[in-house]
């Protein structure tokens, strides 16, 4: 293969950086979902290995502090928000409180921003003392509607295959599935199988790599905690596989849907729904990162192509790719020790060392491996 | 990205109407993560939203403010839900009387609402929360045809959008539909012009093939609108008939751009869904497999089994792919040895692997 350039891993962290420390008013739309951004800026920094040496123990613990306060509880249950963006502002401090113990209508809990949440806390080492977990459970359970699929907050329209992973990814972080309808939810996922071998974002949709990874990764979450396997038929299995390795581009990249550009973050959705399959020893792991190498932004970030802008959440889903698919490179290439990240739990998308905490920390006690 | 219209109208905190608003500025306690540094219309705008929200005011000068934000921020999803709320509070209740089935008309506010949706949509054609909201306006509109049109013109904006293209294969189930039938709030107009809507959609499927027969997304809608909408057809005369057609379709296109994975994934499809053995179009797949011959003849035109053109770039690799998946597995490896080594090199490692087990585990695609 050609000379790969350096992954810059410095350049990429203070891209990061930069964001949490603020965005300007171009970004406005992040609004009402900033807790993900927060999640894809702290994600990136734990992927580079540089939480605990590069961020200060009070900076660490004010970042705790700000994602706790997204959680709210109320009549719903309890998760947390995208930001206080319908959070207002009281005169007194009494009021405030008043206000802060219950959420409006208007200001629930958001189920993608919960399973966000849950994961930058653990990436920070909290102790998750303070989670209300059987409001959690609670919240998820508002959440499922007739047909198995969930809502992105409660009562609303909006729900696809996206919030269904966030429910299963909770509950398995939880390890307590009683806030969901398994078989239900389950049934919601088969129906948005298509004849290409991948999953659509609702019934009927077009195949999909983001969607696809969130359906398998669904499927496979269920079958590690019931013990069940065989969602899938081998030839189903076998049609998936080819339909995402026919996705990796000449570019090295993968595509979302056949027949369109490859885009940095589908060298995740669809490296990583490989990876849950078992076929990650089909990928051309060093086509992926010479494609991704050209994504870098010269001054820090990974971005969807090369040539275009960069952001958080480009910069983490590449960044979690070349954690599964690192590229073989000889010892002696200078630019190899660049290249080399911890190994990525691609079921719950963190680190394999977060994923730990998780599973240490986020259960009930009594109710947890022990 | 927000719109910069907004700039040009006097803030809300300037309008004599707003005056009787106290404004509820956006909390923040701790240290923010990744603050947003607002535009003074955005904090403008969403302070007095917050109060509203409070005050639990449904009014129209809520739908005013309401898009003034959705403006600035389309991806407010409590905007879009206050704003619908809104929206119900202020239009007539259905009368009394009318008959279930009836077409209902348009009330003026419904229709300004419909009206203000296909500008925002073309605009914010990305945005989760548009889509959302007309979705929410179909049940209240009840004029599926009219969505249909709108539709096609996003489309011509960007012909491969997945909102779009999701929100017509919705809006073709829940109105057309096997459910739509039983739906006692479906106008009687609606149901009858089905059998009509679904025949216009395979023309619109080709009409958007025309364009670029490389669009993914006009293929699956043509898979949703043969075979998953409604499920097969009752009679097997009329299965064998659009099994025939479709085939003959696919092929057709494939021979006008035989590299082309849609048009191989749709034959695929077509062929598991009808349970028929890949092997059954060998003899089509074999004309693109291998590269030209100095013998071809192209006298003799086989209607069933359209040849590549002379200038077509040979082998495909979807049809070596395609020809290996229907043969016994070890006559297969020949091909796969020649994608691996010369015509896909990428996937290598998946056609090796694939010679390794063919004595294995893994059996042709269709068993």
């Amino acid at each position: 293969m050609t000379q790969l350039p350096r992954l810059s891993r410095a350049g990429h962290a203070a891209h990061c950086k930069r964001c949490l420390s603020g965005l300007p008013a171009s970004q406005t739309d992040i609004d009402g979902s900033r807790l993900a951004l927060a999640f894809y800026c702290i994600g990136s920094l734990d992927l580079l290995g540089i939480v605990e040496e590069q961020v200060s123990l009070q900076e660490r613990n004010l970042w705790k502090q700000w994602l706790w306060e997204q959680q709210t509880h109320g009549k719903y249950g309890t998760g947390f928000r995208p930001s206080p963006f319908m959070t207002a502002q009281h005169i007194s401090s009494k009021e405030q409180e008043q206000v802060e113990s219950e959420y409006g209508s208007y200001d629930t809990p958001h189920i993608i921003m919960t399973y966000t949440a849950l994961i930058s806390l653990a990436i920070l080492r909290d102790d998750f003392a303070t989670l209300d977990r059987a409001g959690l459970l609670r919240f998820l359970s508002t959440c499922q509607r007739e047909d198995g699929s969930f809502s992105t907050v409660p009562g609303s329209n909006e729900s696809d295959l996206r919030t269904l992973y966030c429910a299963f990814a909770i509950s398995s972080m939880l390890n307590d599935w009683s806030g969901v309808n398994v078989p239900r939810a389950i049934s919601f996922i088969n129906t948005c199988r298509t004849y290409e071998g991948g999953y659509g974002q609702s019934p009927f949709c077009e195949a999909q790599g983001g969607t696809t990874y969130i359906a398998l990764a669904s499927l496979k979450l269920a079958s590690d905690a019931f013990g069940r396997t065989g969602y899938l038929t081998p030839s189903q299995q076998q049609e998936t596989v080819q339909w995402l390795l026919r996705n990796q581009a000449s570019s090295g990249g993968f595509c979302g849907r056949t027949g369109k550009d490859a885009d940095a973050c589908y060298c995740f959705w669809c490296g990583a729904a490989l990876k849950i399959l078992g076929a990650e020893d089909l990928v051309d792991s060093n086509a992926l990162a010479s494609f991704l190498g050209r994504c870098q932004f010269k001054y820090g970030g990974i971005s969807k192509a090369p040539g275009e802008n960069p952001d958080p959440y480009h910069t983490y889903l590449s960044l979690a790719a070349l954690a599964m698919y690192p590229p073989h490179l000889s010892d002696t290439d200078d630019n190899a020790r660049s290249w080399r990240l911890d190994a990525l739990d691609p079921l719950l998308n963190a680190r394999e060392e977060t994923t730990l905490w998780i599973r240490r920390h986020i259960p009930v006690p009594s109710n947890g491996p022990s | 990205m927000p719109s910069k219209a907004a700039a040009d109208t006097p803030l809300f905190a300037e309008r004599e109407e707003w005056a009787d608003v106290q404004p509820l500025e956006q909390y923040e306690g701790v240290n923010p993560i990744a603050p947003i540094f607002y535009s003074p219309e955005y904090k403008d705008a969403t302070g007095y939203f917050r109060a509203i929200v409070q005050a639990g005011e449904k009014s129209a000068r809520v739908l005013e403010l309401t898009e003034n934000i959705i403006r600035q921020n389309p991806a407010h999803y409590s905007a879009w839900c206050y704003r619908y709320e809104t929206l119900l509070a202020l239009l007539p209740p259905p009368a009394e009387d009318a008959d279930a089935g009836a077409q209902p008309d348009i009330p003026p506010l419904l229709a300004a609402e419909l009206a203000l949706m296909d500008e925002l949509a073309v605009t914010f054609l990305k945005t989760y929360q548009v889509w959302h909201h007309r979705r929410l306006l179909v049940p209240l509109a009840r004029q599926p045809r009219r969505e249909l049109a709108f539709i096609q013109r996003g489309l011509a904006v960007d012909a491969k959008n997945y909102h779009t293209w999701s929100y017509r294969q919705w809006l073709l189930a829940a109105c057309y539909g096997r459910g739509a039938a039983a739906d006692p709030a479906m106008p009687d107009a609606v149901l009858d012009e089905a059998a009509g809507v679904w025949a216009g959609e395979l023309d619109f499927v080709d009409a958007a093939l025309a364009q670029d027969v490389r669009n993914n997304s006009a293929w699956h809608h043509r898979f949703f609108v043969v075979y998953g909408a409604r499920g097969q057809a009752d009679s097997e005369a009329e299965r064998a008939r659009i099994f025939r057609r479709e085939l003959i379709y696919t092929k057709q296109n494939i021979a006008i751009a035989p590299s082309n994975p849609s048009a191989w994934n749709y034959l695929r499809g077509v062929l598991r869904e009808t349970n028929t053995p890949f092997a059954a179009v060998q003899d089509f797949a074999r004309l693109y497999a291998y590269p030209h011959s100095a013998d071809e003849t192209r006298d003799v035109v086989d209607l069933d089994n359209p040849a590549p053109g002379a200038d077509a770039e040979l082998p495909c690799v979807q049809a070596m792919e395609f020809l290996a998946d229907a043969w016994e597995t070890e006559a297969g490896a020949e091909m796969w040895k020649s994608l691996a080594n010369e015509h896909d090199t990428i996937r290598r490692q998946y056609w090796e692997h694939r010679i390794r087990d063919a004595h294995q585990t893994i059996k042709p695609a269709v068993e």
